[in-house]
C-alpha cells in the first residue's frame, strides 16, 4: 500500500510544513500511518524538536534509502530445490513498532485500585517499586494551585497519581476543541482542489496502455443478436409493423353450430316484472299509509319487501329521477355473480292435496261426540276412573283419598268409600262371576265390593277375597301381605294388600283378562315397584329381580301369556311362562307416559310426556309404524275400546282425542287410523288436563278423570 | 380387504373449493378471479353439507365446483390477464426509467383480449343469447345515459349510445314492441323478438352520478361482456331481417341531436349484391344461379337483351320482389283438398297478418310538445307506425312541423292555460287536434287498440296506469274488483230489500200457499243449475205465478244455499285440520310453508280490497254531499 502512495500522494506526510514539490521519503512515510494513531503520549517532544528531527530525517534519508522494503534475497531452497525470496528478520526497534511510550510504571493496563492498600503504585521497567507519590490534602492541593500558576496547565496522570504537566501539543488540541476547530493541527480543511481528471488535454496519457481493440472492433455479439432479429424479420416471425387485427369486431357467431361437449349453461333468472304499485300513476289503494310508510322506512334495506314506496304522481314530467337505479342495478349484478344459485324444482301442487284423504268421521260412527254428564269431586284431582265390566257402573278416585262409585247412564253417585292417603289408581276386576275392584293408595291395594250385588254374586266375591280356608302360605315369607277383613260391611275393603312399606303409591294397576292376576306398578323406582298378585293363591310376586330404568307402565297381553313393561325410554316384552325378553321396542320418546294394547294383541300404542304417540305393529318392526304429535301438551292416558274400533288419548292440553283405529287381519294392509272427534270440556288445572280415559265395554262412550275434579261421560 | 378410503379425496370434499383454494389454483388476483367469473358466468354455489365440502369447518365461506374452476384454468383470457400483468410491469418500469419509445411500442404491443369464444360458449345457440339480453340491456341504457367520469371514459358511453340506438332501430323496424309501462323506476319496455320475451327497464331522462357505494369495477367488467354479446346478438338481427350491421352513423346529424335519426338502416341486400355484382365484373366467372335467373326474368320482363353489366345491376336491385316469387310457395294438392287447407305450413305462418296492434299508431301523426321526452315516444310511436314529428328544441331532424296539416295528435303534459292572443287560424287548428297526455299511448298500447282520448285530455286527473304484466294469478286486480264490488253491494241492497220482504211475506203466507208448488220442486243443491232453473221458472208460469214473486222464492232459495255450503265448508275444513296429524312431517313443513304463501297473497288482497272498498265509500260520500 506504501509503494502506490508513493508516486501520487506526496502531500500525505504529516509534517508540518508542506512542502511545494514532492518530495519523496521513506523513512517518514513509514512512521506515519502509526504516528497518526498513535496517542499524544508517545510524542511528548514539543513540537519545534520533532520538527528538527524530521527534517535531519528527509536530509539522511533522501540519499541513502529509496526502497521501503527491505530488500528480498534470493536463494534455492533446500527442500524444493527452487529459488525463493527470503526477507531479513524485522528487528523489533522504534521504527518496526508503535512501541515508543515510555511510562514508567509497567503494570499495564490493571485497574489502579487494585495498589489502594500498597505503599508502592506499581513497578519500573527493572521491577523496582514506584512509591506512591506524597500527595497532600485537598487544603494543599488548593494551596498549589494558587501558588503554582502552571497548575492549570498539568492534568493528574493515573498510571503515576500524580499531577503532570501538559504538553504545548495537548493544550493546543485542548484550545482546538473549546474553539470548535478540527483537532488537528495539521490537517488543512482548504487543501488547493487538485484537478487529476479535467477536460484540459493533457500532453500526456495518465496510462499509457494502447487503446483496446474492442473500442473500435464491431461487436461479434451483437452482429449475432441483430442478425438474429433480421432473420426473423425475413422469415416473418417477426412483423415489424402489425396489423391491428383482421378479425371484424362482430361477425356471424352463430353460424356454426357449437362443439357440444358443454351443456349450456342455465340461464340466470329473470327479476320480477314490475307489478300495479310500481305505476308512477297506481290505484289510489296502493299507496301507503303513514303507518306502513313510517315502518318501510324503518326497515333494513334487506328486509323490505319491496325496494321502493308506491308513490302516485299527477302527470309524467312530475316523476323525478330514481335515486336508488344505480345500486339496484348494481345489486342484480351481484346477483348474477356472487349468489349462489340453486335448482329448485317447482311444486305445482295444490296443498290440499298432501293433506291424507282419509274417510269422513260421519262414516264412521259412532264415536263419543258430546259430554253428556259430568260428575264432581269436591276436593282434588279426579285421578282415576274405571268403568264395570258390564259397563253400567263407573268408579272414580281423586286425590283428596275419595272414590265414588256412581252410575254411567245417570252419573248419580251410589257409593263413596274414603281412604287417607290419595287414590292413585281404580280398577274393576275383568271377572263376570265375581263383582269387585281394587283402588290403590299409599303402599296399600284395597279390594272393594260395590253395593246392591246380586247375592250369587256376592257370595262368589266374599269366597274369593276372604275365603274360610286360606291357602297354604307359601314357602318363602314374602313381604307383602293380604289381610282379608272379617265384617261384611261394604264401607270396609274386604281385602287389603300391604305392600312393603315406602313403596309409594301404586300409579297403575292392571288386571289379566282372566282376572286371576293384578299387577300393580309403583312410583318408587327400584325392585320393588312392580308386583304380580295372585288372587286364587293369595300371593305377590316381584317379577323382576333388577330393573333398567325406572317402570313407568305394566300391560298383559290380551292372549298370550307376554308382559309389558315400559320404562322411561324403551317397551320391553317379556314372556312370562319362559320368564325371558322377546323383544324392546323403542319408540323414540323422552318419556313413556302411558300405552295401551289392542285387543286382538298385535298393535302397541304408546304416549309419552313429549306429546308424542307411537303406533306399533308387533308383528313388523320394533320401532313404530306411525308417530303422530297432535296434542299441544304431555300425553296422559290412552285406551283402546275393548270391542269397537277406536282408541282414545288424553292430554294436559285438556283435550281428548278419539281415533278410529282399524287393524286387518291381512298382514299386508296397514291399519287405517282416522282422527275422529276432539272432545273439550275439562278445564286446563296447575297445568294438568285430563288424567285418564276409559272407555265402556259394549258402548261407544268414554269416561274421563279430570285434573279439574271432574268425571265426565261422552256419549255418541 | 377393500380399498383404504381416505378423507378429502371423494365428494364433496373434491367437488367443492373455497375461493381462496380457487384463487390459489388459477395464481391470479382476486380482482382478476371476479373478473373471469363475471366473463364466464361462473357462480359459487351451496353445497348440501358445508361440512363436509370444507374439511369439517363449518366457517361461512363461498364454494365453487371444482370443475368449473378447472374450466377456468384453462382460459384464454386469463393467459391474457397474466400477460397483461406483465405488460403492466414493463409498463411501469419504462415509464419509470424514461424510456419513452419502449414505452410506446409496449403500448402498442398490449395484450388485447377478446371475448368471441365466451359468448359462443355461454349461448351456443342464438335464441339462447336473446333469452339472456335483458340485464344487458338495460345496463346499455344506464350507461348511455350516464356523463363520463375518470372511471367511465366518454367512449364507452357512446359505444352504449350507439348499441342502444341500435337495438331500439330493430325494434322500431320490426315492430315488435308489445308492451311499455312507466313506471317510478323508469320506463319498462317488452318486446318480442324471436319468440322470446325481452324486458328492460330504460330510467327516465335525467343526469344520475354512479354512487360512492357502488363498485364501478364489476358494473364496467359486465358492461364490457355485455357489449360483445349486443355486438355479435344485433350483427345476427340485422343480417337476419336484412340489414347492414352497423348503421351508418351520420356524424352531422347526430350533433344536432336528432338520436335515432342519426342512423340510416341500409338494405344489406342491396349493399351485398352490389358488392357481389362487381366481383363478377373482375372474375367473370363466378355468377351464382340466383343472378342468373334474375336477369334471365329481367330480360324476359323488358323485352330486350341487356347490353351492359349496368343494366343487370338495374335489374337485380328493381326486382325484389320477383325474388320473392323465386321461393318455393306451397301450392295445396288437388288430391285431398281438406287436409292442406287445415296443415298450416311454415310459410303460411309466416305469412299471417300481424296483429293489429302492432300498426297502432298507422293512421296517426303525433306531436311531441317540448317537455315530453322525446326519446320515449318517438320509439313508442314509431313502434306502432305512427309518425311524430317535435319542436326543434328537442333536437333536429322532425319529419314535419308544428303546423303540419296531418298532425292528429299533440302528446301535451302540461296544465292548460287559457290562450287570449290566439289566431283564429290557430284555435282552428288546437280545435282540429286532439290534445292528449302521455299515458295515453302506453294504455293504447298495452290495451292494444286506440282508447278514447277523452280520458286522457290535456289537464285531466288521469286514470290509474296500471301494469301489462301479469301478476301471479290470484293477486289484488284492481280492473276485476270494481265490477264484484258492484255486483255485491247490489247483492247487499237486495238482502235487504228480501229480508223486509220475508217479513211481509210471514204474514201473507196463507193465501200464497197455492203458488208455492213450482218453486218447490227447485231443490236447494239445484239452486246453481242454470237449465232446472230455466225449466222451473217455466213451470211457474204455467202456474201463473208473476215472475216477482218466483224470483224473490229462488234468491231465497240460492241464500239458503249458500249457507249451507259455507257450514259445510266450515265442517270439511275441520276434517282437514284433523287428518293433517296424519301427515308426515315434512310433508306438514310443505304444507305449510305453502299455506303461509297462499294466506299472505290473500291477506295481501285483501288488504288492497279492503282499501279500495273504504275509498269508493268515501269518494261516494262526497258526491252525495
Amino acid at each position: 500500500m506504501l509503494s502506490d502512495e508513493e508516486g501520487d500522494e506526496p502531500a500525505a506526510s504529516d509534517d508540518g510544513g508542506v512542502d511545494e514539490f514532492p518530495e519523496i521519503d521513506a523513512g517518514s512515510d513509514s512512521d506515519d500511518p502509526e504516528e497518526e494513531y498513535d496517542e499524544g503520549e508517545g510524542e511528548k517532544e514539543s513540537e519545534d524538536e520533532e520538527e528538527v528531527d524530521e527534517e535531519e530525517e528527509e536530509e539522511s534519508g533522501s540519499d541513502d534509502d529509496i526502497h521501503p522494503f527491505p530488500r528480498p534475497k534470493t536463494v534455492i531452497s533446500d527442500i524444493t530445490k527452487q529459488p525463493k525470496r527470503v526477507y531479513p528478520e524485522i528487528e523489533p526497534d522504534y521504527d518496526s513498532d508503535s512501541s515508543t511510550e515510555d511510562d514508567p510504571n509497567r503494570i499495564g493496563n490493571v485497574p489502579l485500585h487494585w495498589y489502594d492498600d500498597m505503599p508502592h503504585i506499581g513497578y519500573d521497567m527493572n521491577g523496582k517499586k514506584i512509591f506512591r507519590p506524597a500527595r497532600g490534602d485537598e487544603l494543599d492541593k488548593f494551596l498549589e494551585t494558587v501558588e503554582d500558576p502552571k497548575s492549570w496547565m498539568s492534568a493528574f496522570d493515573k498510571s503515576l497519581q500524580m499531577d503532570k504537566p501538559l504538553t504545548a501539543e495537548e493544550l493546543d488540541i485542548i484550545r482546538r476543541l473549546q474553539a470548535g476547530e478540527v483537532p488537528d493541527a495539521s490537517y488543512d480543511p482548504y487543501e488547493p482542489t487538485v484537478e487529476w481528471f479535467t477536460s484540459k488535454q493533457e500532453q500526456m496519457p495518465l496510462s499509457a496502455a494502447p487503446e483496446p481493440k474492442r473500442r473500435w472492433v464491431p461487436s461479434k455479439w451483437e452482429k449475432k443478436k441483430v442478425m438474429k432479429i433480421v432473420r426473423a424479420i425475413r422469415q416473418g416471425r417477426i412483423v415489424p409493423s402489425k396489423p391491428k387485427s383482421t378479425q371484424p369486431q362482430f361477425y356471424s357467431i352463430w353460424n356454426e353450430p357449437a362443439d357440444s361437449q358443454h351443456p349450456a349453461p342455465l340461464p340466470a333468472p329473470k327479476p320480477p316484472l314490475p307489478t300495479n304499485a310500481e305505476s308512477y300513476n297506481p290505484p289510489e289503494e296502493y299507496l301507503p299509509t303513514e303507518e306502513e310508510r313510517k315502518e318501510w322506512e324503518a326497515q333494513d334495506k334487506e328486509d323490505r319487501e319491496r325496494n321502493f314506496l308506491p308513490q302516485k304522481y299527477s302527470a309524467l314530467r312530475l316523476v323525478p329521477a330514481y335515486d336508488q337505479f344505480i345500486q339496484e342495478r348494481f345489486s342484480r349484478q351481484l346477483d348474477l355473480y356472487l349468489a349462489p344459485r340453486v335448482q329448485r324444482a317447482k311444486l305445482q301442487l295444490d296443498p290440499d292435496s298432501l293433506v291424507p284423504k282419509l274417510p269422513s268421521p260421519s262414516s264412521l260412527r259412532p264415536f263419543p261426540s258430546y259430554r253428556a254428564l259430568s260428575f264432581a269431586h269436591a276436593n282434588g284431582r279426579a285421578r282415576c276412573v274405571s268403568v264395570s265390566p258390564d259397563g253400567a257402573w263407573a268408579v272414580s278416585g281423586d286425590e283428596g283419598g275419595v272414590v265414588s262409585l256412581w252410575e254411567v247412564l245417570v252419573g248419580r253417585e251410589v257409593k263413596r268409600w274414603t281412604f287417607g292417603a290419595k287414590v292413585g289408581s281404580v280398577e274393576w276386576c275383568p271377572r263376570t262371576d265375581v263383582n269387585f275392584f281394587v283402588v290403590g293408595v299409599e303402599d296399600h291395594l284395597h279390594f272393594v265390593v260395590p253395593p246392591n250385588l246380586p247375592p250369587s254374586v256376592f257370595a262368589a266375591t266374599q269366597s274369593l277375597l276372604a275365603p274360610a280356608t286360606l291357602p297354604p302360605a307359601p314357602a318363602t315369607p314374602s313381604p307383602v301381605k293380604w289381610v282379608s277383613s272379617s265384617t261384611s260391611s261394604l264401607d270396609e275393603p274386604i281385602l287389603t294388600i300391604h305392600l312393603p312399606t315406602l313403596s309409594g303409591l301404586p300409579g297403575q294397576l292392571t288386571w289379566h283378562r282372566r282376572g286371576d292376576y293384578l299387577a300393580s306398578v309403583s312410583n318408587r323406582e327400584g325392585q320393588g315397584s312392580v308386583w304380580i298378585h295372585q288372587l286364587s293363591r293369595r300371593h305377590s310376586q316381584a317379577p323382576f329381580k333388577k330393573v333398567k330404568g325406572s317402570i313407568q307402565m305394566v300391560l298383559f297381553h290380551p292372549t298370550r301369556p307376554d308382559f309389558f313393561v315400559a320404562t322411561q325410554r324403551y317397551v320391553r316384552v317379556y314372556n312370562l311362562a319362559e320368564q325371558k325378553l322377546l323383544k324392546t321396542l323403542m319408540p323414540g320418546i323422552k318419556w313413556i307416559s302411558s300405552m295401551d294394547v289392542h285387543p286382538s294383541g298385535e298393535h302397541l300404542i304408546v304416549g309419552g310426556y313429549d306429546r308424542k304417540l307411537c303406533w306399533f305393529d308387533l308383528e313388523l318392526s320394533d320401532k313404530p309404524y306411525k308417530n303422530l304429535r297432535y296434542h299441544t301438551k304431555a300425553i296422559r292416558s290412552l285406551h283402546f275400546h275393548p270391542t269397537y274400533p277406536l282408541f282414545a288419548s288424553s292430554s294436559d292440553d285438556g283435550t281428548i282425542q278419539v281415533f278410529h283405529a282399524r287393524v286387518y287381519n291381512d298382514l299386508m294392509t296397514d291399519p287405517l287410523i282416522v282422527p275422529l272427534k276432539i272432545l273439550r270440556g275439562h278445564d286446563i288445572k296447575d297445568g294438568l288436563g285430563v288424567l285418564q280415559v276409559r272407555w265402556c265395554r259394549g258402548q261407544p262412550w268414554l269416561v274421563s278423570a279430570g285434573a279439574d275434579g271432574k268425571v265426565a261421560v261422552w256419549c255418541s | 380387504m377393500g380399498r383404504l378410503r381416505q378423507k378429502g379425496k371423494a365428494g364433496a370434499a373434491k367437488a367443492y373449493m373455497t375461493r381462496s383454494q380457487a384463487i390459489k389454483k388459477l395464481q391470479c388476483s382476486l380482482a382478476d378471479f371476479r373478473r373471469l367469473c363475471i366473463l364466464k358466468g361462473i357462480f359459487p354455489r351451496e353445497p348440501k353439507n358445508k361440512k363436509r365440502a370444507n374439511k369439517g369447518s363449518s366457517a361461512p365461506t363461498t364454494f365453487y365446483y371444482a370443475k368449473d374452476i378447472a374450466y377456468i384454468a384453462h382460459e384464454p383470457v386469463l393467459k391474457k390477464l397474466r400477460e397483461h400483468k406483465a405488460f403492466a410491469k414493463r409498463l411501469s418500469r419504462a415509464l419509470g426509467r424514461g424510456e419513452w419509445s419502449s414505452a410506446k411500442s409496449l403500448e402498442e404491443n398490449k395484450p388485447v383480449y377478446r371475448l368471441d369464444h365466451i359468448i359462443k360458449e355461454r349461448y351456443p345457440t342464438f335464441i339462447d343469447a336473446v333469452r339472456d339480453i335483458d340485464d344487458a340491456l338495460c345496463m346499455i341504457f344506464l350507461f348511455a345515459s350516464l356523463p363520463s367520469t375518470s372511471r367511465v371514459p366518454p367512449s364507452l358511453i357512446e359505444n352504449c349510445a350507439r348499441l342502444a340506438a341500435e337495438w331500439q332501430l330493430y325494434i322500431m323496424h320490426t315492430r315488435s314492441l308489445r308492451k311499455v309501462f312507466f313506471s317510478i323506476k323508469g320506463v319498462y319496455y317488452q318486446a318480442e323478438v324471436m319468440d322470446q320475451t325481452v324486458t328492460w327497464l330504460v330510467p327516465y331522462q335525467f343526469t344520475q352520478n354512479i354512487p360512492p357505494d357502488v363498485d364501478v369495477r364489476v358494473m364496467l367488467t359486465f358492461l364490457e361482456l355485455y357489449q360483445t354479446l349486443l355486438g355479435f346478438v344485433f350483427f345476427k338481427l340485422y343480417t337476419d331481417v336484412g340489414l347492414v350491421y352497423p348503421p351508418p352513423l351520420d356524424m352531422k346529424k347526430d350533433e344536432g341531436a336528432a338520436g335515432l335519426g342519426a342512423f340510416s338502416l341500409q338494405d344489406a341486400n342491396r349493399a351485398t349484391l352490389q358488392l357481389s355484382i362487381k366481383e363478377v365484373d373482375v372474375n367473370g366467372k363466378t355468377i351464382s344461379s340466383r343472378d342468373v335467373r334474375q336477369t334471365i326474368k329481367s330480360i324476359a320482363a323488358s323485352g330486350s337483351a341487356p347490353t351492359d353489366d349496368d343494366a343487370l345491376v338495374n335489374a337485380t336491385v328493381d326486382t325484389d320482389a320477383d325474388v320473392a316469387d323465386e321461393d318455393f310457395v306451397p301450392h295445396p294438392s288437388k288430391s285431398d283438398n281438406k287436409d292442406a287447407q287445415v296443415l298450416p305450413t311454415l310459410n303460411a305462418l309466416a305469412t299471417l297478418p300481424r296483429p293489429t296492434s302492432a300498426d297502432l299508431f298507422a293512421p296517426y301523426t303525433f306531436w311531441i310538445s317540448r317537455e315530453t321526452s322525446r326519446g320515449i315516444f318517438e320509439f313508442l310511436v314509431r313502434s306502432f307506425g305512427g309518425r311524430i314529428g317535435w319542436p326543434a328544441s328537442s333536437g333536429s331532424g322532425s319529419p314535419f312541423e308544428e303546423d303540419d296539416e296531418s298532425i292528429t295528435h299533440v302528446i301535451i303534459d302540461r296544465p292548460v292555460v287559457d290562450r287570449p292572443e290566439e289566431t283564429p287560424e290557430q284555435r282552428e287548428r288546437r280545435m282540429r287536434r286532439k290534445y292528449i297526455q302521455p299515458q295515453w299511448i302506453a294504455d293504447c298500447i298495452n290495451a292494444g287498440k286506440i282508447l278514447l282520448e277523452e280520458p286522457y285530455g290535456q289537464g285531466k286527473p288521469l286514470p290509474p296506469h296500471l301494469s301489462p304484466f301479469a301478476d301471479h294469478a290470484d293477486a289484488y286486480n284492481p280492473t276485476t274488483v270494481s265490477r264484484s264490488e258492484d255486483a255485491e253491494m247490489a247483492e247487499a241492497d237486495s238482502d235487504e230489500e228480501s229480508e223486509a220482504n220475508d217479513l211481509g211475506d210471514d204474514t201473507a203466507e196463507p193465501e200464497a200457499d197455492k203458488p208455492e208448488a213450482p218453486v218447490a220442486k227447485v231443490t236447494l243443491e239445484d239452486v246453481a243449475d242454470p237449465a232446472v232453473l230455466r225449466a222451473a221458472e217455466l213451470a211457474a208460469e204455467a202456474a201463473g205465478l208473476d215472475y216477482g214473486t218466483f224470483e224473490k222464492d229462488i234468491t231465497k232459495l240460492q241464500k239458503r244455499a249458500k249457507n249451507k255450503a259455507n257450514a259445510g265448508a266450515t265442517e270439511g275444513q275441520e276434517e282437514g285440520d284433523m287428518n293433517k296429524m296424519l301427515m308426515s312431517n315434512k310433508q306438514r313443513k310443505l304444507y305449510e310453508k305453502m299455506k303461509y304463501g297462499q294466506r299472505k297473497r290473500a291477506a295481501e288482497r285483501e288488504k288492497l280490497e279492503e282499501r279500495k272498498r273504504t275509498l269508493d265509500k268515501a269518494k261516494k260520500r262526497k258526491e252525495k254531499t
